[in-house]
């Protein structure tokens, strides 16, 4: 769908387009799809010369085959596979969120889908000393948290400080934002992020699905739009700038509030993401901190597998976590004192 | 990479003549002027014109900061002291500024004292540990008596003038009054949802010429969409005005208290008391209280945080307001309010 202009190649000049333009030839699909010799007749132009300009342009705007064997190479030499920090997580995605792919955590209300997202924030920006984007759509990002975190990480402050400037905060309410946000990103964002020596590695969406849920549904046809939009300038940054990408979604019930949970946008957003994750609260009241996490989509494991952690102890699994730890990186209970 | 011209907040005509004429992304319309886009387009010059900013405009998604900017101005926002020493520990100093609280609970336990409380602990001056601001509050059920918050606004008044120590106090308490707290308050009255959407749009402008606005309470959110016909639209609704509240807390820096009701979900053969408007709703705030009794005892519950676990608290309703239980109101010095 491009527009043909004038400059676009040798020989097509503003007169040549505005003859094309009147004899109802726009694009550039529709310059190559026409009849050469009627189309030469009816604007008055050299056969030859609309011919070289249409061989030009084919060549311009073709998409080139690549060998399997030369995409397998690519794969190997750019992906990374980012460890979230914890190890049950890490278990349940394979090693940890892959570099070029959508990962997505759905999960209800309080069931731990921002706490995790900023473990691994922390994790990336402290551990493996890489930036971080982390676009908060809820208002729930408290920087106070990532700081607790990190303190049960390290007792640096000066590390804490660095990796707390390496993760970069955007706060925004409403899709077009999110849009704007993202494609300003990739056009040229993401290496304006880079500080200290490290270059983006994740991108966190918390949440996707507030912003796009007002929009889905009743007469508006806009949302479905919107939404694959926002899907595919994801997946492209994911892809071109090797970036994992992790966003968070909400759930919703079927049968009208007694049955089954699932991930909340419908059936078209559960093709987006490459892997899927469902957050439960554990149903235990003595550790109120425990969470389940369930597979619901994966090309790599098998499906409806599970795992537990402990939001309180996130760099420890869940055999480790069950000591009292003095350190630990959990939430602050009501009794301790404000630093 | 090629931006789509349908990405922009453009209206839904303007974008169909945009694409009949073949524009599809931003690089097909950045050599252009407006003349002559409206005349390629079909469009009058004013929408050319608009077409044109929205695209040329620099936008890289507003303003970003780094965590550690994040935490220095975190750092310089406090919290509102809800009276209760009990339940500001549990939420971390308090009900927070820039951030959504909601309170659900049954009828007759406590929502509407607290946010009296709230509206009166907002405009305690900073010399005291307050925030001293001014309160929103909107009103759907018609709960707000004033008798009610001048007993309030009274017992405030007295606690902070026993904690008098310096001259710098000594001038606050004399703007601290009863007159001037009722007068720091601004109330709507909203009788529907049409109402209270309404309100919430023409409140950003509100908060700007306001900026000393600390608070916005909404009691309650539930009443006005409980009547609801067509379910799936409330939910767009709900959605919608939960990122109005959340742009509204963070870019004016208030803290925004919502009340919700109980309503009663069946599964199979048992029925649970659980907040109203529903599952996607319980995702909108960022603190959730609940407030509930347990035989005689009222108990308040925070069972969603960012930055604190659950916890489970006593408290108790007296004449001078919103307390901690079995103990009368502190009147050490040197303890916060």
């Amino acid at each position: 769908m491009v527009l043909l202009r004038d400059g676009m190649c040798p020989g097509l000049d503003e007169g040549l387009v505005r003859g094309l333009r009147a004899a109802d030839i726009k694009t550039v699909e529709d310059l190559v799809s026409s009849d050469m010799e009627e189309l030469a007749q009816r604007c008055s132009v050299s056969y030859k010369a609309l011919f070289a300009i249409r061989r030009v342009l084919l060549a311009q705007h073709a998409a080139f085959p690549v060998s399997g064997a030369d995409l397998y190479e690519e794969l190997l030499s750019s992906t990374a596979i980012l460890s979230t920090g914890n190890p049950s997580l890490d278990k349940l995605l394979d090693s940890g969120l892959y570099t070029g792919e959508i990962t997505e955590l759905s999960g209800g209300p309080g069931s731990g889908k921002s706490q995790v997202c900023f473990g691994v924030a922390v994790h990336i920006s402290h551990q493996l000393k890489q930036n971080v984007i982390y676009v908060d759509t809820t208002g729930g990002l408290t920087a106070g948290r990532l700081l607790q975190m990190l303190q049960a990480e390290t007792s640096n402050a000066e590390e804490q400080m660095e990796a707390l400037q390496r993760i970069r905060v955007f706060r925004l309410f409403d899709v077009f934002s999110l849009l704007d946000c993202l494609y300003g990103l990739c056009g040229g964002g993401l290496q304006r992020a880079s500080v200290g020596g490290g270059s983006v590695k994740a991108v966190i969406v918390d949440s996707v699905s507030a912003v796009i849920a007002p929009l889905l549904g009743g007469k508006q046809n806009e949302g479905m739009s919107l939404m694959s939009q926002v899907a595919g300038v994801l997946k492209t940054m994911a892809k071109d700038f090797n970036v994992a990408a992790l966003v968070t979604n909400h759930v919703t019930r079927s049968g009208g509030g007694g049955g089954e949970v699932q991930p909340g946008l419908g059936a078209s957003w559960s093709h987006i993401p490459r892997t899927r994750v469902l957050l439960e609260k554990g149903g235990d009241v003595r550790r109120p901190g425990l969470r389940s996490a369930t597979l619901i989509k994966s090309s790599r494991r098998p499906l409806l597998i599970k795992e537990e952690f402990d939001l309180k102890w996130w760099s420890r699994s869940k055999e480790e976590g069950g000591g009292a730890a003095a350190a630990a990186s959990g939430k602050r209970k009501r009794d301790e004192t404000d630093s | 990479m090629q931006r789509p011209v349908s990405s922009f907040s453009l209206s839904p005509g303007v974008k169909v003549k945009l694409a009949s004429a073949g524009f599809r992304v931003t690089a097909d319309l950045l050599h252009l002027s407006p003349p002559q886009l409206s005349r390629e387009a079909g469009l009058s010059q004013q929408e050319a014109l608009e077409v044109l900013q929205a695209v040329r405009s620099d936008g890289g998604g507003g303003a970003s900061m780094s965590a550690l900017e994040l935490l220095q101005k975190e750092g310089e926002l406090k919290s509102i002291v809800t009276f209760s020493s009990h339940l500001d520990a549990a939420l971390g100093g308090g009900v927070p500024v820039g951030k959504s609280t909601e309170i659900c609970g049954t009828p007759g336990v406590g929502k509407t004292q607290l946010c009296l409380q709230l509206v009166v602990d907002v405009q305690v001056p900073q010399c005291f540990g307050g925030v001293e601001g001014q309160a929103i509050y909107i009103d759907t059920e018609g709960s707000f008596l004033l008798q009610r918050v001048v007993d309030v606004a009274a017992a405030a008044v007295r606690h902070c003038s026993l904690l008098v120590e310096d001259e710098e106090q000594r001038v606050a308490m004399t703007t601290f009054t009863v007159e001037t707290i009722l007068s720091n308050i601004f109330l709507v009255r909203c009788h529907d949802y049409v109402e209270l959407l309404a309100e919430l749009h023409l409140l950003p402008d509100f908060l700007t010429g306001h900026p000393k606005a600390r608070l916005l309470v909404i009691d309650s959110v539930a009443l006005p969409f409980r009547r609801f016909e067509d379910l799936s639209q409330r939910t767009r609704v709900l959605y919608g005005l939960a990122q109005q509240l959340a742009a509204i807390a963070t870019r004016h820096l208030v803290a925004v208290v919502l009340t919700n009701q109980m309503t009663t979900r069946l599964r199979g053969n048992q029925s649970q008391l659980v907040p109203a408007l529903g599952e996607s709703w319980g995702h909108a705030p960022t603190i959730r209280l609940l407030l509930q009794w347990s035989g005689s005892q009222r108990l308040a519950t925070v069972f969603k945080s960012p930055s604190h676990a659950d916890a489970t608290i006593q408290y108790q309703i007296t004449s001078d307001g919103f307390r901690d239980s079995d103990q009368s109101a502190c009147s050490q010095p040197g303890t916060s309010c």
